[in-house]
């Protein structure tokens, strides 16, 4: 199996009352919060940490995109991974993604995601997700009736953009233009390898499955509330008559690591606190625009209503540092605990990305570094061995995946 | 159709019952036509236009099937930025026209509540002033426990598309076209669009009155203050 390195790069210093100060992390954060200085260094830092990634041997290193947000100081996923395309010279950029209805015409995503394949030489993983109703219906203020739509024409164009060998016109619903003709057009083709991340809509479900493009579960609360929606996805891709491949599927979970059980959960309690019980505090009215849902996701929702509730108060966020480990929020432990959790998640899964998040809330650098480095010494050896014998057929040609035989040296 | 005929076009959370109002209007001799607006009723299916003219559209015909056109039109909230609209672009099918509190511009100095910014259980709260009527305390419950939540959502869906993100369509642009009889009247204690707001369309020469102890949804709270200000002037 392929092992991601992902990076949401937070704001490290929102204040320990900020759950009780402010309403929201989200759309409308205080910006006097914020203090530019400590954003540049967190940058820094934060790149830093996902060139080491690749150091300690992860096949890919990946980015977010978030507006007005406290937790992704992302709003240009594909500022950083031009850096990174630099700075790396083997793993796959991951950029989970570009929310593609917010930009006018999408074409500059098709462009800039060509530069970045360009500069990386072909490592380039291209997401498209709708985007949170956060990020589009309030900080980018995207009408929630027409978002969909929108996204799909969108992706539509990119596609074309890509892979059309003359200029061509394009008359959708949302973007008109006489001449599209992008230069320049990525290295890989026909082009990179598109990756949906998304929450649980059967839509979106479908969309990766009729498409051939993978699905990337990103939830932050962990494999065991995942259950239900990866298996929901893979029943739509053998309903859609897709082969099981695991690599279709890419899967988030938080992870610690330390020498022993007893240090993991020590070490890691601080980080997960501070991103579960602060960094998540989003104000409920944000969540429900009017259109951002389908009507069959609508009427789903309203037809579980009792599973919802259920739900939410699992994903409670003032939760103690006990629940998030017994929820399996974050996999904590030696290296031999968090390769058999992992390892069986996978297996459950079928799935062949899994997409570790080491580095969580306000983590130290030194934290992040132990962690990653114990990652890739000692557990990613044990699952890389997954699926080793089945084709990943979305994986950049550009990207040397570490050789499960050898993971010493780049395959 | 009766010379004394009225449209009703209803407001940002539909039209499960006719308003008090509307019965006083008929009560004073007239009729009130409420047209089925397509999204606002709650269908299945519905896919919200594009942009404003394709909402035009759908309005326009929903407006045509009722056969009241040409009439007075009063259009209430988000119905009050289609009749506006409908008196810009059609001049011959409306013969008076009365918006209440409507949307259509977007006053950045009075900007209101974001209604859609609010858990969808707290919505129907700000729309009124004294209290949700019955009706709108869960509309479509007749669809059942299943279809009416649904209903509820698509209905509001609808509403959201049409106004998304401040409600502003460029009337201010195009006001000076209506060449009907009009007047506005506002509610003093609407939360969406603040009584403030009425002085943007004043200014272009459309008269407005106030109606005290009013929200949003001005004819619900003062119902009879507002027929008979209507009756009024339509007289």
């Amino acid at each position: 199996m392929k092992l991601l390195w992902f990076h949401l790069m937070p704001y490290p210093e929102l204040p320990e009352d900020f759950n009780r100060r402010h309403r929201s992390v989200w759309v409308d954060i205080d910006p006097a919060l914020f203090d530019p200085e400590v954003i540049a260094a967190a940058y820094e830092t934060y790149i830093d940490q996902l060139v080491h990634a690749e150091e300690c041997g992860f096949d890919g290193i990946c980015v977010n995109e978030h507006h007005g947000n406290g937790y992704g100081l992302v709003p240009s996923p594909n500022v950083i991974a031009s850096v990174l395309a630099t700075r790396t010279s083997r793993a796959a950029i991951t950029i989970l993604g570009n929310s593609v209805a917010l930009y006018d015409p999408p074409v500059r995503v098709a462009e800039e995601m060509a530069m970045i394949d360009l500069l990386s030489h072909g490592r380039l993983i291209s997401g498209f997700p709708v985007g949170t109703s956060m990020d589009t219906a309030y900080a980018y203020s995207v009408n929630p009736g027409i978002l969909r739509r929108k996204y799909h024409e969108g992706i539509e164009l990119i596609r074309r953009a890509w892979t059309a060998t003359e200029p061509f016109a394009f008359n959708g619903r949302f973007t008109q233009m006489r001449y599209v003709n992008p230069v320049p057009r990525p290295l890989q083709r026909p082009h990179p390898p598109i990756w949906i991340p998304g929450g649980g809509s059967v839509e979106t479900w479908d969309h990766c499955a009729t498409n051939d493009y993978v699905y990337a579960a990103l939830s932050y609360y962990g494999h065991l509330m995942a259950k239900e929606t990866v298996g929901g996805y893979w029943r739509r891709v053998e309903a859609n008559g897709k082969e099981p491949n695991p690599y279709r599927l890419a899967f988030l979970q938080f992870i610690g690591v330390a020498d022993t059980d007893q240090e993991a959960y020590r070490l890691y309690r601080e980080p997960a606190e501070y991103f579960f019980n602060r960094s998540l505090h989003v104000y409920p009215g944000y969540a429900d625009p009017p259109g951002y849902v389908t009507e069959a996701s609508a009427r789903a929702r309203y037809k579980s209503q009792v599973r919802a509730v259920v739900r939410a108060k699992q994903a409670k966020h003032d939760l103690t540092w006990d629940e998030m480990v017994e929820k399996g929020y974050v996999v904590v432990g030696s290296p031999d605990t968090v390769r058999e959790t992992l390892e069986d998640v996978a297996r459950t899964f079928n799935c062949g990305h899994m997409l570790t998040m080491l580095h969580f809330g306000n983590m130290s650098d030194e934290l992040t570094r132990h962690n990653s480095k114990l990652f890739g010494d000692k557990v990613a050896p044990g699952l890389r061995t997954l699926f080793a014998d089945v084709e990943d057929h979305w994986w950049p040609s550009g990207a040397s995946a570490v050789d499960a035989a050898d993971p010493v040296a780049p395959a | 159709m009766s010379a004394d005929t009225l449209l009703y076009l209803p407001g940002i959370a539909g039209h499960p019952a006719d308003s008090p109002a509307l019965d006083a209007l008929r009560a004073a001799g007239g009729d009130v036509v409420v047209p089925t607006i397509p999204g606002l009723d709650g269908r299945s299916g519905f896919a919200v236009p594009d942009d404003h003219l394709g909402w035009l559209v759908v309005v326009w015909d929903a407006l045509d099937a009722t056969g009241a056109l040409p009439c007075p039109v009063v259009g209430a909230s988000l119905g009050g930025m289609l009749a506006a609209d409908l008196a810009i672009l059609r001049p011959e099918a409306v013969t008076a026209l009365v918006l209440l509190a409507p949307f259509g511009i977007f006053d950045e100095a009075n900007p209101g509540l974001d209604v859609y910014a609010l858990p969808a259980a707290e919505r129907m709260g700000h729309l009124f002033a004294k209290g949700v009527p019955e009706p709108f305390v869960e509309r479509f419950a007749a669809l059942g426990p299943d279809d009416g939540p649904v209903a509820r959502y698509l209905s509001d869906v609808a509403a959201a598309s049409l106004l998304w993100p401040l409600g502003d369509r460029g009337h201010a642009d195009r006001l000076h076209r209506i060449s009907c009889p009009t007047q506005v009247l506002w509610g003093e204690l609407d939360e969406l669009l603040p009584v403030a707001v009425a002085a943007s369309w004043e200014e272009h020469g459309l008269p407005v009155a106030t109606i005290p102890g009013a929200g949003h949804l001005l004819e619900w709270d003062q119902p009879e203050a507002v027929a008979t200000r209507i009756t009024e002037f339509l007289n």
